[in-house]
């Protein structure tokens, strides 16, 4: 235990240290919202039951889900690929160190940063935009913020055995992840894509989290189950190819 | 009574990357607190036996025995005996030199304080300077403060002074020769020759996965019996005026040089010759083969 303490801590301080997944996990998430809010946030958009609500409640759900994303898979891909090439795991392998410790430390860090990440985006929303979480749902949010975080994690893992080099890292996880967050709700309201673009995003991981991090703030839909079984599954399916192509040792050698 | 084991003890090791076989055949014994140095050209199978030995590779063939165990099954509890300096690894730059140490201090049971370790490496005016800004000969110093931090009764050190000055090197030779003392065992991997020769007890020159020679540095000298004088030739006189010796002299810009197994004999001859004319032998030396000689000489000859 004691083990797990001091590798969280030493992953969670140098993860603060850099200044460059630093700005991309925490601050971009924040001034993307800041951004919409000043050019959207007047707006109202009439959801397909026929309610009509403010914009900033489907924009800060969407974005503390890109925040999320950013520390649980852009941010830890990036993070294992370098540990992985610089000889670090390496190194680590050859102490009685367990391989699990590793993974946990990462993982962990990645919740951490993440539920600071819910924090911030719960506060700036309810005291800048006025959006305010349903408080019989908050249980619901932090359930599906830790299944999403997890899911992602996951996939995370999956992305880091994949990646071949240090170099290619923060690239390959925005172009995975960029174009996602355009079909999924995140930069442009589901309602308005063509409805067979909606139809591949909602199979994929993004959108379903988008859609449990709204039902906390728009109670009128129903509960998500599906959603969150697909993140669920979206999980398991890293988890799968993680274990299978993951290595502890740099690629070159 | 108890019986001394050897700290390694490997017989007929092979390792193969498909056709090439790298490690061919290797036999090797390293006992309990000696300093064991390893040579070999790059490419010898140096960091490949190395890293079988450390259990970070799997053999094809032979018998590994490290600190009793197989590498290749043993688990965390053997670990924890070791101390390993990789050839290339960087500690995370992000992480001051006692946020790094104290992290791995955390994952060995009996590990020497934090305090101690940097103390012993000699990095205590950059205890809280972080890993990245350290210069190369401090941070080849961390590493081994990381392999030193769990006790270790065994230490692996793959070429830890390459790209050092040589200051950072002589600083870097008195940590190992601190670890002499404590009784602890060390296998070191180098292609610098004065480096096994200040810091082995013994030393092995592996070429083409095949230990070529082992010895004391002493014992590796006398390898190559010939000694060489030389001299430059005194003015107005032709290489063909010497006297006789018992080998052939050669002359390379001017001056004379006589490989020879029998240097008091030709000295003496060389020496009466000059003396009988009057003359002096101009930057007269006698020079045995340095290790370094006695090193390419074995490994530099590809067969």
């Amino acid at each position: 235990m004691n083990m797990l303490v001091e590798q969280v801590r030493a992953d969670l301080l140098a993860f603060s240290r850099r200044p460059e997944t630093l700005f991309f996990t925490v601050f971009l998430p924040v001034i993307f919202l800041v951004l919409f809010e000043a050019i959207f946030g007047g707006q109202s958009v009439t959801l397909a039951g026929g309610d009509v609500i403010a914009q900033s409640y489907l924009q800060v759900p969407a974005f503390m889900v890109m925040g999320v994303i950013s520390a649980s898979f852009v941010a830890l891909s990036i993070t294992v690929v370098n540990r992985r090439e610089t000889g670090i795991f390496k190194r680590v392998r050859g102490t009685p160190a367990p391989a699990w410790l590793l993974i946990a430390g990462q993982v962990v860090t990645s919740l951490v940063i993440a539920v600071l990440m819910v924090i911030v985006m719960l506060t700036l929303g309810s005291f800048a935009y006025g959006v305010r979480v349903d408080v019989g749902h908050l249980p619901w949010l932090v359930v599906g913020v830790l299944i999403g975080a997890m899911a992602f994690s996951c996939l995370g893992m999956m992305l880091a055995a994949l990646t071949p080099s240090t170099e290619a890292a923060p690239p390959l996880a925005n172009v995975v992840v960029l174009p996602l967050y355009f079909i999924s709700g995140v930069f442009v309201p589901i309602e308005s894509l063509p409805s067979w673009l909606g139809n591949i995003a909602a199979w994929l991981p993004v959108a379903p989290f988008v859609k449990v991090a709204t039902w906390a703030y728009v109670p009128a839909t129903t509960t998500p189950w599906r959603s969150l079984g697909l993140l669920v599954a979206w999980g398991i399916i890293g988890l799968v190819i993680a274990s299978w192509r993951f290595r502890w040792t740099p690629r070159r050698n | 009574m108890q019986t001394v084991t050897a700290a390694i003890s490997v017989t007929g090791l092979v390792k193969r990357y498909g056709d090439h076989q790298v490690v061919a055949g290797l036999d090797l014994e390293v006992q309990q607190g000696e300093v064991f140095a390893f040579l070999g050209k790059n490419g010898a199978g140096k960091t490949t036996t190395t890293e079988i030995l450390e259990g970070y590779r799997t053999r094809d063939g032979g018998d590994v025995s490290v600190l009793g165990e197989d590498p290749a099954t043993a688990g965390a509890a053997w670990r924890a005996k070791l101390g390993i300096v990789l050839q290339e690894s960087r500690p995370l730059g992000a992480l001051t030199v006692k946020e790094t140490l104290r992290l791995f201090a955390a994952y060995f049971p009996n590990p020497h304080t934090v305090d101690d370790v940097i103390r012993l490496v000699g990095l205590e005016d950059q205890t809280n300077q972080r890993a990245g800004r350290l210069s190369g000969g401090q941070v080849r110093r961390l590493d081994v403060g990381i392999a030193l931090i769990g006790r270790p009764q065994l230490v692996f050190l793959d070429e830890p002074t390459t790209g050092f000055d040589p200051d950072a090197r002589r600083q870097f030779w008195d940590v190992i020769s601190g670890l002499r003392d404590l009784g602890t065992t060390v296998f070191l991997t180098t292609h610098y020759m004065d480096e096994a020769q200040v810091l082995a007890d013994r030393v092995a020159v592996l070429r083409d996965g095949k230990i070529a020679a082992l010895g004391t540095p002493t014992e590796l000298q006398a390898l190559r019996g010939d000694v060489e004088i030389r001299f430059s030739l005194p003015p107005g006189i032709e290489l063909a005026a010497l006297p006789a010796l018992s080998t052939q002299p050669r002359l390379t810009g001017g001056e004379v040089r006589v490989e020879t197994t029998a240097p008091t004999a030709d000295l003496a001859v060389l020496c009466s010759w000059a003396e009988a004319r009057g003359l002096e032998l101009p930057a007269l030396t006698v020079e045995r083969p340095t290790l370094e000689d006695v090193f390419l000489a074995i490994s530099g000859e590809t067969a």
